[in-house]
C-alpha cells in the first residue's frame, strides 16, 4: 500500500515537472534553431535533431530593419514596474499602517470599510476601467507615455500593497508602537524608528506581488500605449501578430519571464519560514 | 484639523479615490451616452444602451463561456494544486527544488508564455501533436477548432495558476498546528482519513481564501485568450472581457462598452459574493 | 507626586470608574486585582494610551491629561516581554536616552551601566531574541528605569515568566529599583503574596474601581469589604452564610458557630469568612473531603460541610482521601465577619481602640 502511494506521488511529481520545464524547453531549444529546423516539423534536441544558430539572440540585439530591440522595451518595462511598484508599496505601507493602528470615521465610513475599499479594487476587471483610463489619459496627454502607465499602475498595484500589509501590521503588537511613543517618538516617529525596521518580511513579500503583477501586465499597457512607450509584453505580442520568426520569438519570451522566474527563488525561502500563511489570510 | 494618523492613510486613499473613483463614475456617464467612433461626446440617451445589452445574445455566450472557463480551470487548479503542496509538503530529498520550480509559471508573464504556447499547440510544427501522432493519435486540431481552443486555454490557465494555488495552500499547509494530527494517529486513522477528517478541515479557510481570489482573477481572463485564439475560432473561446474589448477599443463603440463592463461588473460582484457565500456556508459551516 | 481624579473610560472592555488617588514619589504602589479588575487599564489611562472621558491627572500640580504620550515621562513595562526586536539590547536601552537628545556615546554609556545593574553586562550585543524571557524582561527593565522617568508602571511584569524565574527576579526587583528614588513606582500583580511582599502601599481593584488601599498588612489583617478580602486572600477565602440570634453565631442550617472573642453585631444575616488558617483537624465539625492539592510544602483541602464549603491548610504533604469524612475544628480568632451590604464588621474583644 505504501510502496503503490509512494510510487504514484513520484510519477505525480515527476509528470507536473516535465509539465512545468516543457514550455520553457521547447522555448530554448526553439531559441537557437534556424528556418530548416523549425519548417520540417517538432525538433528537440541540438546536434542531434538539428544544427544550432544563435540568431534567435543576436537579433534581439541588433537594430535596424533585421532586428528587433529588446532593450527599449525591457528598459520601459523595467522603469515603470520599479516607479509603480515602490509608489504603491511606500503609500500603500503608509495607509495599512494607518488603518491597523488608528481609528478614522467619516459618517458611516469605518476602517474596515476603508481597507474594503481598497482590497475590493483587485475585483474591477481591467476592462471597465481601461476606457475611462484611455480618455483620462487622453485629457492629460499621458496616453503612451511612462508617466500614464506608472499612473495606472499605482491604482493596479496599490490594493495589494494595502491587503499584504495591512495584514502584517495587524500581527505586530500595538504594544511595540506604545513603547516607542513612551520612549519619546511622536506617532510618525515610532513608525519610521521601530515599526518600519520590523516590516521587513511584510515589505519584501508585498513588494514580489506589486512586481509580479506591475511587470506581467499586458492589457493596460495594451490599451494606452503604442509606439513611443513600449512594454516586452505588448512588444512580444506585436512581434507575434507579424512574421517574426520562431526563433527570435523563443528568446525574446526567454528574456522577459527570467527576472522574475529568479523571484520564485525568493518567495520559496519566505513560503519555508512560514512568513507568507499571515499574509494570505 | 490634520493629524498624524492621516499622514499614514490620506496620500493612498486620495490616489486610489483620484485613479479609480472618477474614472469609474465617468464610465456610469459614458454608458448613457451615444459616443462611438462617428459622434464622440457626452449626449443623453437614456438606457437605451442597457437594453441593448440585454438584447446582445454574444455578451450573455461570453458570459456564460467565462463562467464554464472559470470553474473548470479553478477546480482543477484547486485540486492539482492541493494534490502538490500535499506531495511536496514532507518531501525532504529534492522539495526545496520542486516547491521553486512548481512556482515558477506564475512568476511569468501570461502573454508571454501563450506567445511560446502558440507554438507548442501548433498543429503541423508544434511538439504537442508531433509526440501525439508518435502514439498513433492526432493530428488534433488545437488552435482551430472550437473543442481545441477551449482545451487549449484551459490548459495554458491551469499551467500558469496551478502555482498560485500550491502557493496558498502549501503556506497553509506549513502553519497547520501539531497536536490534530498527533491525535489522529493516536487514534489510529490513516493517511486518507487523517486527510478528510484533519487537513481538509484545517485548510477550510485558507481553501475558501485561494478559491474567492482566484476566481476573481479568473473572470477577467483575456490576456492568454487574446494571444492563443483571439476568441476565436469564431467567438468559440471570446470571454466577457475581450468581447467588451472589440467592443470598446476596437469599434469605438465608448457608450456601448461603458454599459457592457458595467453590467459585467455587477454580475461579477454579485457571483462571486454569491459563491462565497455559499463556500463559507458548504466548508465552514459543516465542521461546527 | 502624582495625582489621579475621577478617572472614567468607556469603550472598552473593561472600564475604569471613578479612580481617584494619590502617588508619592519614591514608594512602591502595587495594585492588586483579579484579571479584568482594571489594572492595565488603569496604567494605560494614565500613560494616555486609553482615553478618559472624565479625570484628570496631575503630575507635581500640574496638569497633564491632554499631554502627548511621549511627553509624560513615563515608563512602562509590559507583562510580554516587549523589546524593540531589531535593536541589541545595548540599543534598546539606549533608545530612550537617544530620544531625550543624549549623543550616541553618553547613552551608550547609561545604557551599558543600566544593563549590568540588571545582571545583563555581558549580553550588550545580543539582540532581544537570542535572550530567555527573564533575560528580556530584564532588558524591559532596564528600558523603563533608564530615562529616571517620574512615573515607572510595571504590568504584571512577572506572570510570564517560570515558577523559579519569578521567585528569582521578585526578590530582586526592590534593589534594581532602589535608585529610582524620584520616581512613583507602580506595580500591578494578580498575585497577593506579590503585592504584600514588594509593595509600600497597596491598592485593591475590582471591577474597575479602587475599593481598597493601605498598607498591606493592615489591609490583610483588615480588609474593609467583602470584595477586598476576597481578592488578597490566597488560598481562597470562603465566605458562608449566616445568621446571628440572641448574641450567639450560627451557620446557615443551624450550627452553631464559634464566637469566642468576637463582639457580635445585633440580630440578623451576615457573612462569615473562613480564612484557610482559621480551620485544623480535629474537632467539632464533620465535613466531606473534597480536592486535596499540594501547594509547596503545605496541602490545600477542599471540605463540605453542611452549611457550605470552606478551605483548610496544614503543613507539610499529607495524603486526604477525597470522600472521606473528617472532624475539624473552626478557631473564632480567624474568623471574620461581614454585613449583607459587605462591609466588615469584624470586632474582637481584645482590640484597642
Amino acid at each position: 500500500m505504501n510502496k503503490v502511494y509512494h510510487t504514484l506521488k513520484t510519477i505525480f511529481l515527476l509528470g507536473w515537472s516535465i509539465f512545468v520545464v516543457f514550455p520553457f524547453l521547447w522555448a530554448l531549444t526553439t531559441s537557437f534553431k534556424d528556418a530548416n529546423a523549425i519548417t520540417s516539423g517538432a525538433t528537440y534536441i541540438p546536434w542531434v535533431d538539428f544544427e544550432p544558430s544563435s540568431q534567435g539572440w543576436t537579433s534581439l540585439f541588433t537594430t535596424g530593419s533585421q532586428g528587433i530591440n529588446i532593450i527599449g522595451p525591457f528598459i520601459d518595462s523595467a522603469v515603470v514596474t520599479l516607479i509603480a511598484s515602490l509608489v504603491s508599496l511606500i503609500l500603500g505601507t503608509l495607509a495599512a499602517y494607518g488603518l491597523s493602528r488608528f481609528e478614522y470615521r467619516l459618517g458611516f465610513v469605518k476602517n474596515s470599510d476603508i481597507t474594503f475599499f481598497f482590497i475590493s479594487q483587485r475585483i474591477m476587471p481591467p476592462i471597465v476601467l481601461a476606457i475611462p483610463f484611455f480618455l483620462m489619459l487622453k485629457e492629460l496627454g499621458a496616453l503612451d507615455t511612462i508617466f500614464g502607465l506608472v499612473l495606472v499602475y499605482i491604482a493596479l498595484l496599490l490594493p495589494i500593497a494595502v491587503w499584504v500589509m495591512t495584514d502584517f501590521f495587524s500581527g505586530i503588537p500595538k504594544e511595540l508602537d506604545e513603547m516607542a511613543m513612551t520612549d519619546g517618538c511622536s506617532p510618525i516617529g515610532a513608525f519610521f524608528r521601530v515599526i518600519l525596521p520590523n516590516s521587513v518580511p511584510g515589505l519584501v513579500v508585498a513588494g514580489m506581488f506589486c512586481l509580479i503583477f506591475g511587470w506581467n501586465d499586458f492589457f493596460f499597457a495594451f490599451t494606452l500605449t503604442f509606439t513611443e512607450t513600449q512594454l516586452l509584453p505588448v512588444s512580444i505580442v506585436s512581434l507575434n501578430s507579424s512574421v517574426t520568426p520562431w526563433w527570435s520569438l523563443s528568446a525574446f519570451a526567454l528574456i522577459s519571464v527570467a527576472p522574475l522566474a529568479c523571484v520564485a527563488v525568493i518567495v520559496e525561502r519566505y513560503m519555508s519560514r512560514g512568513t507568507m500563511s499571515g499574509a494570505i489570510r | 484639523m490634520l493629524s498624524s494618523k492621516h499622514f499614514f492613510l490620506l496620500p493612498a486613499l486620495l490616489t486610489l479615490v483620484a485613479i479609480i473613483l472618477f474614472p469609474l463614475l465617468f464610465t456610469v456617464r459614458v454608458s448613457f451616452s451615444s459616443w462611438d467612433v462617428f459622434q464622440s461626446g457626452l449626449d443623453f440617451i437614456g438606457g437605451s444602451n442597457y437594453v441593448r445589452v440585454f438584447e446582445d445574445q454574444r455578451f450573455w455566450q461570453s458570459l456564460q463561456r467565462l463562467s464554464l472557463l472559470s470553474i473548470i480551470s479553478v477546480s482543477l487548479q484547486y485540486t492539482l494544486g492541493f494534490a502538490l503542496a500535499l506531495a511536496v509538503w514532507k518531501q525532504v530529498r529534492g522539495g526545496r527544488l520542486m516547491r521553486v520550480l512548481f512556482l515558477i509559471p506564475m512568476m511569468t508573464t501570461p502573454v508571454v508564455m501563450s506567445v511560446i504556447w502558440r507554438t507548442v499547440f501548433h498543429e503541423s510544427l508544434g511538439p504537442v501533436n508531433d509526440i501525439l501522432s508518435a502514439f498513433g493519435v492526432g493530428p488534433v486540431p488545437w488552435l482551430s477548432s472550437a473543442t481545441g481552443a477551449f482545451i487549449s486555454v484551459l490548459i495554458v490557465e491551469v499551467w500558469q495558476w496551478t502555482p498560485f494555488m500550491f502557493l496558498l495552500l502549501l503556506a497553509g499547509l506549513v502553519s497547520l498546528p501539531k497536536e490534530p494530527y498527533l491525535a489522529a494517529a493516536i487514534d489510529g486513522a490513516g493517511t486518507w482519513r487523517t486527510f478528510w477528517q484533519v487537513t481538509f478541515p484545517l485548510m477550510a479557510p485558507i481553501t475558501i481564501g485561494a478559491l474567492i481570489i482566484r476566481l476573481i482573477e479568473a473572470s477577467k481572463i483575456m490576456d492568454t485568450v487574446y494571444v492563443l485564439t483571439s476568441g476565436g475560432p469564431g467567438t468559440a473561446t471570446e470571454t466577457s472581457s475581450y468581447y467588451i474589448y472589440i467592443r470598446g477599443l476596437r469599434d469605438f463603440q465608448i457608450g456601448y462598452s461603458a454599459a457592457l463592463s458595467l453590467v459585467y461588473l455587477v454580475i461579477m460582484i454579485i457571483s462571486l459574493t454569491i459563491i462565497a457565500k455559499l463556500l463559507l456556508r458548504m466548508l465552514v459551516g459543516k465542521d461546527e | 507626586m502624582l495625582q489621579i481624579d475621577h478617572l472614567t473610560t468607556a469603550d472598552a472592555k473593561v472600564t475604569l470608574d471613578d479612580v481617584s488617588f494619590v502617588f508619592e514619589a519614591g514608594k512602591i504602589y502595587t495594585i492588586l486585582g483579579r484579571t479584568g479588575a482594571g489594572k492595565t487599564e488603569l496604567l494605560r489611562a494614565l500613560m494616555g494610551l486609553n482615553p478618559l472621558t472624565v479625570g484628570t491627572v496631575k503630575l507635581d500640580e500640574e496638569d497633564i491629561t491632554e499631554r502627548p504620550i511621549r511627553a509624560r515621562n513615563m515608563s512602562l513595562v509590559y507583562q510580554q516581554f516587549i523589546n524593540y526586536p531589531h535593536l541589541s539590547v545595548l540599543d534598546n536601552v539606549a533608545f530612550p536616552l537617544r530620544r531625550q537628545g543624549k549623543d550616541k556615546a553618553e547613552a551608550h554609556a547609561l545604557a551599558g551601566q543600566m544593563l549590568t545593574t540588571v545582571g545583563l553586562g555581558e549580553f550588550l550585543q545580543r539582540r532581544p531574541a537570542q535572550l530567555s524571557g527573564g533575560q528580556q524582561q530584564r532588558v524591559a527593565l532596564a528600558r523603563a528605569m533608564v530615562k529616571q522617568s517620574r512615573i515607572l508602571m510595571l504590568d504584571e511584569p512577572l506572570a510570564n515568566l517560570d515558577y523559579k524565574l519569578r521567585e528569582q527576579l521578585r526578590e530582586e526587583f526592590p534593589r534594581l529599583v532602589a535608585d529610582n528614588v524620584e520616581s512613583v513606582i507602580l506595580y500591578t500583580t494578580t498575585e497577593p503574596r506579590e503585592a504584600m511582599e514588594l509593595g509600600n502601599t497597596m491598592i485593591v481593584m475590582h471591577d474597575g474601581r479602587v475599593i481598597a488601599s493601605g498598607a498591606p498588612a493592615d489591609l490583610f489583617a483588615h480588609p474593609p469589604t467583602k470584595d477586598t478580602a476576597s481578592v488578597i486572600s490566597d488560598p481562597p477565602i470562603s465566605f458562608i452564610s449566616g445568621f446571628v440570634r440572641d448574641n450567639c453565631l450560627y451557620f446557615s442550617e443551624g450550627h452553631l458557630a464559634p464566637s469566642e472573642g468576637l463582639l457580635l453585631p445585633a440580630d440578623g444575616p451576615v457573612t462569615i469568612a473562613l480564612r484557610p488558617d482559621a480551620i485544623e483537624p480535629d474537632g467539632a465539625f464533620n465535613a466531606q473531603i473534597g480536592l486535596s492539592e499540594f501547594s509547596g510544602s503545605q496541602t490545600i483541602i477542599h471540605l463540605d460541610f453542611d452549611f457550605g464549603r470552606a478551605i483548610m491548610m496544614v503543613d507539610g504533604i499529607e495524603a486526604f482521601t477525597a470522600g472521606n469524612d473528617i472532624s475539624v475544628s473552626i478557631r473564632s480568632e480567624h474568623i471574620m465577619l461581614f454585613a449583607p451590604d459587605g462591609g466588615n464588621i469584624t470586632l474582637r474583644n481584645n482590640q484597642n481602640g
